[in-house]
C-alpha cells in the first residue's frame, strides 16, 4: 500500500466508527423525579439510615442494626449495643434480606378450594372467612381453636394468648425443632430448672464439645465465634504462650471441629461415655475440686461402670486419649465442658464435669430470672398433635414454623393436619405446611413488623419495622387482633409497645425518655444476676450402656440452612459448606473405610432406610466423618418453599426419632447418581502456602515452621516502587481467629452487588464470591498440621499485580491507594487478569447476573451493577473508603484508623480481619501484624507478587500435648 | 483495494455518527427539557437571589442535590401559591392539599442524568466550592433549565487536572 488509504489508516477510521457507533446509551432520556410533600426526616436520598432491630433466624436473638437506603433495607450488620451481637452476625442473619425481598413470597391471601387449588381472595373477604370460622369453632366449644407458632417474643406471646382465650380456648404452642431439650431435661434433673445457662468460653483454658457446633448453629453462634477467638488467642499464662485447648468429641469433622486442636471421632450417642469416663478418670485422680459441692461418692457410684478402659473398648478411643482430656480438663484455670448431643445424658455428663471442676460460675452459669424456653416441651407438642389427629381442633392457626417439614416422623403432623377442619397459615414463602392450609395469609417479614426477644436474662430486644412492607402482607398480631372483639391491643406494635411500658416502669425515668433510647439502641441492656445453683445428684441414674449400631446416621443442622428456614435464601445455598465445601444440594459423607465396604463412591446416590423411612442422598466420600457412620445434613429436601429450596436434596427430619440427631440406618447403593457441585478445586495444598498453621509450641519457642520461607530473595524490582502519596490500604487476617463461619462472604454478597449463579453455574466455575473460605486438608507428611486448613481468600491487593500489566485496556489498573483497581466499564472481557491472577480471586460475569423481582431491591446503589462479559473483584469495599475520605476531607482531618471498615471485616464475629493504612505504623492493623511478627505470612509469597494482606498463623496445639 | 475500504470505511463512520446523532444521550445537552410545572428558575434564583442550596438542601451533605419537597414551596409562598383552575402552578397546591389515594404525585423530568458507571456525589463539589452554574450553566438565567454542557468524562477530568482533584479511576467507577 504505497498511497491512499494504509491498513492502519482503515483500522483507525474503523475503530472510531464502531467507537462512535458504540457511544450511545441505552437509557431513557427522561426519568421522572418525584418530590416529597412533606419530606421524610427518616430518610436523605443517597445517605444510608440505620435501624436498631433484631434477627429471626435463629433464637439466638442477635441485635440488628440494618442499613436503609432510599426507605429499603440494603444490608444487616450486627448492632454494635447489643452484648449478643457486638456489631457482627452471622451468615444466615446476613440473609434474612433474600427472606424479606424473597420473590416467592406470598404475594396475597389465597383460598384453597374443595378441588385443593388455590384462589387469589382479598384480604376481606380472607378476613370474613377467618372470623366466621373461629366464630363457629370458639361457639363449638372450648379448645377447638389453637395456634402453633415457631419461638416467639413476650409480646407476641401475649397477644396470641389473649387471642386464643377470647376465642374459647388455651391452645397455643410454640415448636421448633431444635430448642435445646436434651440441656433443658439435664438442667432440670440436675438443677430443678429448665432455662438454658449462659457460657462463657474465653474464661475458660479448656473446652470440651461433645458435639455442639458452637461455632455454627449451637444456641448463639455468633457470641461462641467472638468467645472462641479470644479462648484461641495466644496469651502469657503460668509463664509461657499458650493457646485454649479445645476437644471436640462426635461423628463429624465440623467447622467447628476443624477449629480444635483434637477430634476425637465416635459414633454418635457415644459421647455421652465419653464424658463420663473423663469424669471417672477425673475422680480417680483427684483432679475434680474438693469444694465444688458436688457430692462426690454419689459421683463415683455414678460413673462406676464407665472406667477409661471399658468405655475406650466400647467406643474405639484410645485410653490415653480420654485420660489426656481428663488432664486437661481437671488442671486447667477454667475449664468448659459442652454439650450439642441429642442424648440428655451427654449433657448431664456436661454439667457434672463443669460442677465438678468448680467451673459453675465462672465458665457457664444460671442467671436470676432467666426467661423460661421460647418453645414447648416435646410432649406438650406430641400431644397437641394427637389431638388434632383425633379431629379435637376446628381451627388452627401455623405461622412461623413448619411442622409438616421439621416434625419426627411419629407425630405423623402431615396427617393430623388433614384431619383439622380448617388450617390457617401465615408466613411469607409457602412451604409443605401451608401446602395443607385451606387458607395462606401473607405475613409481614420480622424486618416489617414489631417484636420483641428476651433471648437471656436482662437482655430485651427490640425489633422495629426497618421499612415498608413489599408485598400485601399484614403482621401476625394485628391479623389475629383483628378478629377478636375489643382487644386489649389494637396492633401488635401497640402490645409491643405495653410490653415496654412495663420495662420502663422498672427502669425507671420518663417511658418518652426509655422508648427513645430503647428503639435508638435496639433494646434494653440490664446486668446479669448469676443464680446460686446447687447440683443434685439424687435423681441422676446412669445412662444405659451404649452399644454401636451396625451403622448409624448422624444429621446436624446445615451451617447456613439451619432448621431448613434457610433453604429458600439463594446466598445460603450458593455459600459452599465450609468442611464439605458443597453447594445447593446436600449430601451423605461417608468414610473411605466404610465407602469401600458399602461400594460406594462420591456422587452415587444410596439409600438411607431407619425404622421411619428412606431418604436417598447422593454420597460423598470424606475423611470428615468416623467410619460406619453417615452423616447427612439438616435444612434441604423441602418439597415447596418457593424455587430456591423446592426439590433439592433430601430431609433426615423424615427418618429421624423424635428429638433424635441420629439412628440406626440401613445402607444401599441405588446405583442411580447425582452430581455434587462444589466450588474447591483442590483439597490439598500441595506444598503451597496458601493457609499456614504452626503449633502453640513453636510459637513460645519463638520458631518460625520451615519450608515457609520465600524462595527466592529480592531485590528484583523491574520497575520502580509505586509511590503512595496518601494512603495504602492493607489488611491483616489472623487465620488463628477465623472460624470458617463464612459470614464475610455474604456481607460481600450483600454490600457488593454479587450476584449468585445457581448449581448449575457453580459447576460450570462460574461462582461469583469475591472472598471465600478455603479448606484445605492436611498431607500425610506433614508433622503436627492442624485438623483443617480454613482461611478467608479475597484479592491481595499485590504491589506487583500479575493482572494488572496484562490488561489490554487498562481496566486493571493500580489505584493510588494500592488496590488493584477494576474499572467495569472499560473492561471488554479478555480474562487475561483472571488467568493471571495466582489467588483466583477475579470472577467473570458470563451472563447478565439476575435477580428476581424483588431481590433486586436489596442491591447497594453505591456499587455498580456489572453485566455480561465483565470482570469483577474485590477492591476491599471501595464505596466504603471513598465514603469515608469524603468524611475526613469534609471534616477537614485525616482519615482515622478504623473509621473504614470493609463489610467482611464489619461482619467477622471472631475479629479476624483488620482493615487499615501500611503506611501508617500505629493502625491496628498494622499493630497487629508487628505484635505477631512470627505468626506473618503472605499467600504464595514466593511469587513476589506483594500482597498487601498479611496473614497470621492457624495455632493449635502438637498432638498429644497436655 | 482502496476501492473497496475507503468506501467501507467511510459507510461505518457515517453510520456511526447517526446513531451517535440519533441516539440517546442524556448526559448531552438538550434544546428543552418539558416540565409538568412552569417553574422558573430565573425568577428564583436569578431574580430573587435564593441561594440553590436552599432548595437542594443535600447537595453539601449527599450524593444527591436533593429535589425540595412541596413543602419548602409552600413554606415561602404560604397561602399566596394557590392559583387559578388550569394555571400551571396547580400541580403545587393539588400535592400540598388533595390528600386522596393514591397521593398525587409531582413528576419533575429530570435534567441531568450520567450513566449507571459513574459514581457521581455533589458532596465534595459542594463542599470545594465549585460554582453551581460550572456544571449546570447560568441556571438563574433560565426560565426552564436545560443541560448546556455535555457531561462527559472529558468534562469532568478537565476540571480534576485543573484543581488537582483526583484522577484515580476508581474514585468515579466502582
Amino acid at each position: 500500500m504505497s498511497s491512499g488509504l494504509s491498513r492502519r489508516s482503515f483500522l483507525k477510521l474503523a475503530a472510531s466508527a464502531s467507537a462512535a457507533a458504540a457511544v450511545p446509551g441505552c437509557e431513557p432520556a427522561a426519568r421522572k423525579l418525584i418530590p416529597y410533600v412533606v419530606a421524610d426526616p427518616n430518610v436523605t436520598p443517597g445517605i444510608p439510615s440505620f435501624f436498631a432491630t433484631i434477627c429471626n433466624e435463629c433464637p439466638a436473638g442477635c441485635g440488628l442494626l440494618a442499613t436503609v437506603r432510599e426507605g429499603r433495607a440494603t444490608h444487616l450488620d450486627g448492632n454494635p449495643e447489643d452484648p449478643i451481637s457486638q456489631g457482627s452476625i452471622c451468615a444466615r442473619g446476613q440473609a434474612g434480606l433474600q427472606g424479606l425481598y424473597n420473590p416467592d413470597r406470598l404475594p396475597h391471601p389465597m383460598s384453597r378450594n374443595a378441588g385443593g387449588t388455590l384462589t387469589r381472595v382479598s384480604w376481606d373477604d380472607a378476613m370474613k372467612t377467618v372470623n366466621s370460622k373461629l366464630g363457629a369453632a370458639s361457639k363449638a366449644g372450648k379448645d377447638r381453636v389453637a395456634f402453633l407458632g415457631g419461638a416467639q417474643g413476650p409480646s407476641l406471646r401475649d397477644v396470641m394468648s389473649a387471642w386464643a382465650a377470647a376465642n374459647n380456648s388455651s391452645r397455643v404452642l410454640y415448636y421448633s425443632p431444635f430448642s435445646n431439650q436434651g440441656m433443658r431435661e439435664a438442667a432440670e434433673t440436675l438443677f430443678g430448672r429448665r432455662d438454658l445457662p449462659v457460657f462463657r468460653i474465653d474464661q475458660a483454658e479448656v473446652l470440651i464439645s461433645f458435639g455442639a457446633n458452637f461455632l455454627e448453629t449451637w444456641i448463639s453462634p455468633v457470641e461462641f465465634g467472638r468467645q472462641y477467638s479470644e479462648f484461641r488467642a495466644p496469651k502469657e499464662r503460668r509463664g509461657s504462650t499458650t493457646i485454649g485447648r479445645a476437644f471436640y468429641v462426635g461423628p463429624r469433622l465440623s467447622t467447628t471441629a476443624a477449629k480444635c486442636d483434637e477430634w476425637i471421632a465416635v459414633a454418635p450417642g457415644a459421647e455421652t461415655e465419653i464424658g463420663f469416663a473423663i469424669l471417672s478418670v477425673m475422680l480417680k485422680q483427684r483432679w475434680v475440686s474438693q469444694n465444688s459441692g458436688v457430692d462426690l461418692d454419689a459421683l463415683a457410684k455414678l460413673v462406676a461402670s464407665y472406667d477409661a478402659a471399658a468405655v475406650g473398648k466400647r467406643t474405639g478411643v484410645p485410653v490415653d486419649t480420654i485420660n489426656r482430656m481428663a488432664e486437661a480438663f481437671g488442671k486447667a484455670n477454667g475449664a468448659l465442658a459442652i454439650s450439642g448431643s441429642d442424648d440428655p445424658a451427654s449433657h448431664l455428663a456436661a454439667f457434672v464435669l463443669n460442677s465438678a471442676t468448680g467451673n459453675f460460675g465462672k465458665t457457664v452459669m444460671f442467671l436470676q430470672d432467666a426467661p423460661q424456653g421460647a418453645t414447648n416441651k416435646a410432649e406438650v407438642v406430641k400431644s397437641f398433635v394427637d389431638d388434632l389427629r383425633a379431629g379435637k381442633i376446628d381451627v388452627l392457626v401455623v405461622a412461623g414454623t413448619n411442622p409438616v417439614y421439621s416434625m419426627p416422623p411419629e407425630y405423623r403432623a402431615a396427617e393430623a393436619l388433614q384431619k383439622v377442619p380448617f388450617v390457617i397459615w401465615a408466613g411469607g414463602v409457602p412451604d409443605e405446611t401451608a401446602a395443607m392450609a385451606n387458607l395462606l395469609l401473607p405475613m409481614h417479614h420480622p424486618l416489617e413488623s414489631w417484636r420483641d426477644r428476651n433471648p437471656r436474662a436482662g437482655i430485651w430486644g427490640l425489633g422495629q419495622p426497618v421499612m415498608q412492607p413489599v408485598f400485601e402482607s399484614r403482621d401476625l398480631g394485628d391479623i389475629v387482633l383483628s378478629t377478636i372483639q375489643n382487644p386489649k391491643w389494637a396492633t401488635s406494635a401497640e402490645a409491643v409497645k405495653a410490653t415496654w411500658q412495663d420495662l420502663g416502669t422498672k427502669a425507671g425515668g420518663s417511658f418518652d425518655d426509655f422508648w427513645v433510647k430503647a428503639r435508638r439502641e435496639g433494646g434494653l441492656f440490664q446486668d446479669q444476676h448469676v443464680a446460686d445453683v446447687k447440683l443434685n445428684l439424687a435423681s441422676v441414674q446412669a445412662p444405659a450402656p451404649y452399644t454401636a449400631p451396625e451403622i448409624s446416621l448422624y444429621s446436624y443442622p446445615h451451617i447456613f440452612l439451619y432448621d431448613g428456614r434457610g433453604a429458600d435464601k439463594p446466598w445460603l445455598q450458593e455459600l459452599p459448606e465450609p468442611i464439605s465445601q458443597i453447594v445447593w444440594d446436600d449430601w451423605a459423607e461417608i468414610h473411605p473405610d466404610t465407602a469401600r465396604k458399602l461400594e460406594v463412591t462420591d456422587n452415587a446416590i444410596v439409600e438411607l432406610k431407619t425404622e421411619f423411612g428412606i431418604i436417598q442422598v447422593p454420597a460423598l466420600v470424606r475423611p470428615t466423618v468416623m467410619p460406619d457412620v453417615i452423616a447427612v445434613p439438616f435444612g434441604l429436601g423441602h418439597t415447596a418453599m418457593g424455587r430456591y429450596a423446592a426439590n433439592v436434596g433430601a430431609n433426615p427430619f423424615a427418618v429421624l426419632g423424635a428429638g433424635r440427631m441420629s439412628a440406626s440406618v440401613t445402607v444401599r447403593p441405588t446405583g442411580d447418581s447425582r452430581k455434587l457441585v462444589t466450588p474447591l478445586g483442590k483439597s490439598e495444598q500441595l506444598g503451597r502456602s496458601i493457609v499456614e498453621a504452626m503449633t502453640i509450641e513453636q510459637l513460645a519457642a519463638g520458631e518460625v515452621p520451615e519450608g515457609h520461607e520465600p524462595e527466592v530473595k529480592g531485590p528484583y524490582e523491574f520497575y520502580p516502587a509505586w509511590d503512595y502519596p496518601k494512603h495504602k490500604w492493607g489488611m491483616t487476617i489472623d487465620v488463628n481467629a477465623c472460624i470458617g463461619c463464612s459470614s464475610c462472604v455474604a456481607a460481600c454478597y450483600a454490600e457488593n452487588n454479587v450476584p449468585f449463579v445457581g448449581k448449575e453455574g457453580v459447576d460450570n466455575g462460574h461462582i461469583m464470591s469475591w472472598i471465600r473460605i478455603e479448606r484445605f486438608y492436611p498431607e500425610a507428611h506433614e508433622e503436627n498440621p492442624p485438623l483443617m486448613y480454613l482461611a478467608p481468600i479475597l484479592c491481595q491487593q499485590c504491589d506487583h499485580a500479575p493482572c494488572e500489566p496484562v490488561c489490554p485496556v487498562f481496566a486493571s489498573y493500580h489505584t493510588e491507594e494500592g488496590l488493584n483497581g477494576q474499572i467495569y466499564n472499560r473492561c471488554v472481557g479478555t480474562r487475561y487478569c483472571e488467568n493471571n491472577c495466582p489467588y483466583k480471586v477475579r470472577r467473570f460475569n458470563w451472563f447478565l447476573p439476575e435477580w428476581p423481582s424483588p431481590l433486586n431491591l436489596q442491591l447497594n446503589p453505591d456499587v455498580a451493577v456489572r453485566g455480561a462479559g465483565v470482570m469483577e473483584k474485590c477492591t476491599f469495599c471501595i464505596q466504603r473508603i471513598q465514603y469515608g475520605e469524603l468524611d475526613a476531607l469534609q471534616e477537614k482531618r485525616a482519615v482515622r484508623d478504623g473509621e473504614i471498615v470493609p463489610a467482611c471485616a464489619q461482619a467477622c464475629p471472631a475479629h479476624a480481619i483488620t482493615f487499615g493504612d501500611i503506611k501508617d505504623p500505629a493502625s491496628a492493623m498494622m499493630r497487629r501484624r508487628d505484635q505477631n511478627k512470627l505468626r506473618n505470612y503472605q499467600i504464595l509469597s514466593e511469587l513476589n507478587t506483594q500482597p498487601a494482606v498479611v496473614y497470621l498463623r492457624d495455632l493449635h496445639s502438637a498432638k498429644g500435648k497436655a | 483495494m482502496n476501492r473497496i475500504m475507503l468506501p467501507l470505511a467511510v459507510l461505518l463512520l457515517i453510520g456511526g455518527l447517526s446513531t451517535l446523532a440519533f441516539s440517546q444521550r442524556p448526559w448531552a445537552p438538550r434544546p428543552d427539557v418539558e416540565q409538568p410545572i412552569p417553574f422558573s428558575h430565573r425568577i428564583h434564583a436569578g431574580v430573587n437571589q435564593i441561594p440553590c442550596q436552599y432548595c437542594h438542601n443535600l447537595a453539601s451533605r449527599s450524593s444527591e442535590p436533593g429535589i425540595p419537597p412541596v413543602s419548602r414551596c409552600v413554606g415561602c409562598h404560604g397561602n399566596k401559591i394557590a392559583g387559578a383552575p388550569g394555571s400551571g402552578i396547580v400541580p403545587v397546591t393539588r400535592a400540598w392539599m388533595d390528600h386522596s389515594q393514591p397521593p398525587f404525585e409531582i413528576r419533575w423530568n429530570r435534567v441531568y442524568t450520567l450513566p449507571d458507571f459513574v459514581r457521581f456525589t455533589h458532596r465534595p463539589h459542594i463542599f470545594e466550592g465549585i460554582p453551581c452554574q460550572r456544571c449546570h450553566g447560568p441556571v438563574q438565567t433560565m426560565d426552564r433549565v436545560v443541560p448546556v454542557e455535555e457531561i462527559n468524562m472529558g468534562f469532568c477530568i478537565d476540571c480534576h487536572t485543573e484543581r488537582h482533584a483526583s484522577l484515580d479511576c476508581v474514585s468515579c467507577h466502582h
